[in-house]
């Protein structure tokens, strides 16, 4: 598959655009662009590496958002994207936002949730391209999807010869305060890697409530992904990972399961992925937000040594 | 009864059973098949796989349901919801790539080319399933149980001469020709040129032998919940009496919906980028990720008897 660069002409809504480039010594955003509902804060540079907060206006999307993003991160820079505070995704609602010009033909055939016929869909887009030397950071806040919400997200991450990546997918379940646990309609995430134009990893998560048939009990969302209320997902690709893989994979191997008699608090696995040796996968589960929160920012440590201390410490906070 | 119809023109290249009175009709042929894959016995590798159920039980899951039976009926029902979802689009997919080459060897134009390009296509599916397994000890078991269903084909499936005097004339030349993909798909596995996972060799080995698509679909659900089933009777959670209950009652009806649910799934790799595929609402999807966590920590067992 071909990377195109990103368009320089006109956005649509919803639409953006992020480069960062190394001069000298320096990142630099050589290209930093967004429209509402998408919005790029507070960019901050600090030595080769760039920071971007990434967030929807007003910190959450509606049925009918769509945010489609083009990041590029140049030769030997160095990106790390954060977000405000989880990405809230509200109830689908009948019609579109006034804002959201351009129809796709996603939303519509999608199966209907019971609570809402005229369901239309959120959704996410963002195209990475991580060129040699360089190094892509992306640790968001989980996404939080309310009542009958339907998020769609889709991340695909083009690294060349010895880039490399750190990805970060989360969800939790819902407004704990409101009860809501698990009661959103569908959420499809997928995460596709490509490493010199060859697919090397392509994970693709889809929560829903759905009934099987009428002689069949009802088996919730909820009940599947019992007692956790959190599950994140991390990716890991190219030499720059690989100091943070060899510590995940000695703590890994220290594990040792006998008969437990219930859940932990928080599980995790380590899966290598196969082609060249060069990355893995981390999944992890926690009962609470936090608890995942705290693992994923002790495990993830080695990347203050890429980014400064300093910049580090602005994710997982 | 009237002299049977030589099925040799209607169904061969695929092992075509010589049209016996009693097997005149293709269902007859297809349900004798279906018959023959169902046996517990036979070396697919079921007996070494649970899927992640030793892993889940060890973890304590199971104490979270109201009893060890309902327990074991909910992993199957979760697992069975997440693998009907990833590995049957691979199955489908798979099937019609080796059902086309049948079909071309009846109207007599499978050159070369064409065995090649059928090759390939299964290369594709093969690789795609690999990347999409992002779980190290189901892609362990997955090739194990693929690579296992090849053999099956060419050691217990293909005529050898001495039987060769049971099938019709006509239909001996395709049947060679089909033994010949399945040959050389395994071989490009044993040199490790792809992985061989267990659904991608299912439809390969379900369309060779004739069976329709969507009886290899409901089948390969069938034996993925079954060998769960007899994983926790080996695990000692069920006797085997409770098992077959289970077989029966629950069993049945989450094979059929979940068939129902994912029998149109594809893996959006045959299709032209023009024709409309829609992967968010068509393609395969892991549902499970608590089930991931679990299959993926087997090695971590301090005593285990399944390989996952």
């Amino acid at each position: 598959m071909q990377w195109q660069s990103p368009p320089l002409t006109k956005l649509y809504s919803g639409g953006g655009s992020i480069s960062v480039s190394l001069h000298g010594e320096k990142a630099v955003f050589s290209e930093l662009a967004s429209t509402y509902p998408l919005k790029l804060l507070a960019p901050y540079i600090h030595d080769k590496t760039a920071l971007v907060y990434l967030l929807s206006y007003g910190g959450g999307l509606v049925g009918g958002d769509e945010v489609d993003l083009n990041v590029n991160v140049q030769r030997g820079a160095r990106l790390l994207i954060l977000s405000q505070g989880t990405t809230k995704v509200f109830k689908t609602r009948i019609g579109r936002r006034q804002a959201s010009v351009h129809a796709k033909g996603l939303a519509s055939g999608l199966p209907s949730s019971q609570h809402d016929t005229t369901a239309s869909l959120t959704q996410q887009t963002i195209a990475f391209r991580i060129a040699p030397d360089s190094l892509l950071l992306l640790l968001p806040e989980p996404v939080t999807c309310f009542r009958d919400a339907s998020y769609h997200q889709r991340q695909t991450f083009h690294v060349e010869g010895n880039g490399s990546l750190v990805i970060l997918d989360w969800i939790t379940s819902g407004r704990i305060s409101r009860g809501e646990e698990w009661v959103f309609s569908r959420y499809h995430s997928t995460n596709e890697v490509f490493h010199d134009g060859k697919r090397v990893a392509k994970d693709i998560m889809l929560l829903e409530n759905q009934e099987l048939g009428p002689h069949i009990p009802e088996r919730p969302l909820r009940e599947r992904l019992k007692p956790y209320s959190c599950y994140a997902m991390v990716i890991f690709y190219g030499p720059q990972t690989r100091p943070i893989l060899t510590d995940l994979a000695s703590r890994y191997d220290q594990i040792t399961i006998f008969k437990e008699k219930t859940p932990a608090q928080l599980i995790w696995s380590l899966s290598p992925i196969e082609a060249e040796d060069q990355g893995a996968v981390v999944r992890v589960a926690g009962l609470e937000t936090e608890i995942v929160k705290n693992w994923l920012k002790d495990s993830l440590s080695h990347l203050e040594e890429a980014v400064g201390r300093d910049l580090y410490r602005r994710a997982f906070v | 009864m009237a002299r049977a119809p030589d099925l040799s023109f209607t169904e061969p290249a695929r092992l075509s059973i010589s049209p016996l009175p009693a097997m005149a009709n293709k269902d007859d042929t297809e349900t004798y098949i279906l018959l023959l894959l169902s046996d517990s016995n036979l070396p697919t590798g079921s007996f070494v796989a649970s899927a992640g159920l030793e892993s889940h039980v060890k973890h304590g899951f199971a104490s979270l349901s109201a009893s060890p039976v309902q327990a074991t009926v909910d992993f199957v029902r979760d697992s069975l919801g997440s693998y009907a979802k990833s590995a049957l689009p691979f199955v489908s997919d798979a099937h019609r790539t080796v059902e086309r080459f049948a079909s071309c060897l009846e109207q007599e134009d499978g050159g070369e080319g064409f065995l090649q390009d059928t090759l390939d296509k299964l290369t594709e599916l093969d690789e795609l399933y690999q990347v999409m397994t992002l779980n190290h000890v189901a892609r362990r078991a997955s090739v194990a149980q693929g690579v296992a269903l090849l053999t099956l084909y060419s050691r217990g499936f293909s005529r050898p001469p001495t039987l060769s005097a049971f099938s019709a004339k006509e239909s001996r030349a395709d049947e060679s020709q089909m033994s010949r993909l399945l040959n050389q798909f395994k071989l490009k596995v044993r040199r490790e040129e792809v992985p061989g996972h267990l659904p991608i060799c299912w439809g390969v080995l379900t369309a060779a032998l004739g069976l329709k698509l969507e009886r290899a679909q409901y089948l390969y659900l069938f034996l993925h919940a079954r060998g769960l089933l007899s994983a926790a009777v080996r695990l000692n959670d069920l006797g085997p009496y409770g098992a077959q209950q289970i077989l029966l009652h629950a069993v049945r009806p989450l094979v059929a919906a979940e068939t129902e649910r994912c029998k149109i799934l594809r893996t959006g790799l045959l299709q032209g980028s023009d024709d409309g595929f829609d992967d968010t609402l068509s393609g395969p999807a892991n549902t499970w990720p608590l089930g991931e966590i679990l299959a993926g920590r087997h090695d971590l067992q301090h005593s285990r008897i399944f390989n996952s």
